[in-house]
């Protein structure tokens, strides 16, 4: 037993670490998550920039076969003159959030490589996922009603400042939902197959091809618990010169995301340990 | 100051509980090489990924106030997808150094030529290992943790690391995982046996080893 020296460090105190200052902490964090940024569009895109392309094309097509096969049945806009500018307006917005939502659940699996290296934290790859989502769905947004502008279905948007601020608060609900999601399924990965099933109705209650103000009051009653829907009214607001909503409270989205986000903060740091 | 207090570290996987450490407090000595030794599965890279901070101990707290490297090993951390060189830039760039210059000290010394160019995935695990190790090197750490990746490529390759590890053991501090008696001879002078739980320091790595070999 003779060179057993392994020191008591009990009582002793905790020995004396210089802390990094909070402006140092806030370069250092925002240089690793913009590292992420550029890995992610690699690994998410791939080499080709057919991989972007694709990513723009795909939420582009989908709104584009829903306006082709609504028009074939004869329906007319609920609001405005343009079928494909209403639907836009509501699926763009609810894509970008399952979208940052969705990409958001796996992310603690999915980078779980590149915590081999200390300096990255699970905080870190959800940012910068968030990030590359969102400048996605920035492209997408622009291109598409730019097409639509130029193809003579739309005029400029109304109010681009409420655009840009519906914008943010709808990555912020994506965010914050997103993060929730990804600290039950580190603990739960049921959870995964359960939430789909149960965001499946928002396609249905988001207002995407009607006017929530046109329902009748105790649809509406119901309705205007889903965060989607003002996001969507909101962004008709910001495109539209003359739409008006009833429904429509935009400090309610703002609200439901930033407290998600802080549930989910609070969640990721509470069962970090559980997660090694 | 590298230091354990209090350090407990289980696993629960499926309903197995495994506990690697138990309640281990130990500073680890400035300005030595320490090794850390014991059977598979005894904790030594679960020690090495605490060191780094690349995962948090259940309980108790790890210390760090030196520049401590990631756990230095089998090519953990590379994407398969991206090729070589995008890994490359991607750790510079975390690490806040020059990208250029950490490219070019990595192209001289893993010698994987064109293969840089091409992604992660279709490189042999010595390929994987020259290429980590050069990244490593290229970046200045107070404590390098190097876990079984000495003993790889061909023996020139092994002379020109040998060569470089030294230099910078001028100026830095590694803790080393190794089973092999000859490397831990040759790069330390104290270190911990692990094992089922329980940690020894000993002070001569001669006598570290022949604990070892007698487990």
């Amino acid at each position: 037993m003779g060179h057993r020296h392994i020191v008591d460090l009990l009582g002793a105190g905790p020995p004396h670490v210089r802390q990094m200052t909070t402006a140092e902490l806030l370069t250092l964090q925002i240089r690793v998550i913009l590292s992420l940024v550029l890995r992610e569009t690699r690994a998410t895109f791939g080499t080709s920039s057919f991989g972007y392309l694709w990513a723009v094309i795909t939420p582009t097509a989908s709104v584009a076969v829903l306006v082709i096969l609504f028009s074939m049945v004869g329906r007319h806009a609920p609001f405005g003159a343009s079928l494909a500018l209403f639907f836009a307006t509501g699926i763009l917005t609810l894509q970008f959030f399952t979208e940052t939502s969705g990409k958001l659940m796996t992310v603690f699996d999915a980078n779980k490589a590149l915590l081999t290296y200390p300096i990255i934290k699970d905080v870190d790859t959800i940012l910068a996922r968030t990030i590359l989502i969102s400048a996605t769905y920035l492209v997408i947004m622009v291109i598409f009603y730019a097409g639509l502008i130029a193809a003579g279905m739309a005029q400029l948007p109304a109010r681009p400042g409420q655009l840009v601020l519906v914008f943010l608060s709808t990555a912020l609900l994506g965010l914050g939902y997103g993060t929730v999601n990804a600290v039950i399924v580190s603990l739960w990965d049921t959870w995964m197959q359960i939430e789909k099933v149960l965001t499946r109705p928002l396609f249905f209650i988001s207002g995407i091809f009607y006017v929530p103000s046109q329902l009748p009051t105790r649809a509406q009653d119901y309705l205007q618990w889903n965060p989607i829907l003002h996001l969507v009214e909101w962004f008709r607001i910001g495109f539209y010169p003359n739409y008006s909503s009833s429904v429509l409270d935009k400090t309610y989205p703002v609200l439901v995301g930033t407290v998600l986000l802080l549930i989910g903060l609070a969640g990721e740091r509470l069962f970090r340990r559980t997660r090694f | 100051m590298l230091a354990f207090d209090r350090v407990s570290k289980i696993y629960n996987l499926k309903g197995v509980r495994k506990v690697i450490l138990d309640d281990l407090s130990f500073v680890f000595p400035e300005n030595r090489n320490v090794a850390i030794m014991g059977k598979n599965g005894a904790g030594k890279s679960t020690m090495m990924r605490l060191l780094a901070g690349s995962e948090p101990p259940t309980s108790g707290h790890v210390y760090r106030s030196l520049r401590v490297s990631w756990p230095l090993g089998f090519a953990g951390g590379f994407n398969g997808s991206m090729t070589g060189l995008e890994n490359i830039r991607f750790v510079s760039r975390i690490y806040g150094q020059d990208t250029e210059r950490v490219v070019t000290y990595v192209k001289e010394f893993a010698e994987l030529g064109p293969s840089l160019r091409l992604p992660i995935k279709t490189y042999s695990s010595g390929m994987k290992a020259r290429l980590a190790f050069g990244l490593s090197m290229a970046i200045n750490f107070q404590v390098y943790l190097i876990d079984e990746i000495t003993a790889v490529g061909d023996e020139t390759f092994r002379k020109k690391s040998r060569a470089v590890f030294q230099e910078k053991l001028k100026s830095s501090q590694i803790i080393m995982v190794s089973h092999s008696a000859a490397t831990i001879q040759e790069y330390c002078d104290c270190g911990l046996l692990l094992n089922a739980g329980g940690v020894t320091f000993y002070d001569e790595v001669t006598e570290l080893i022949t604990a070892y070999k007698s487990l």
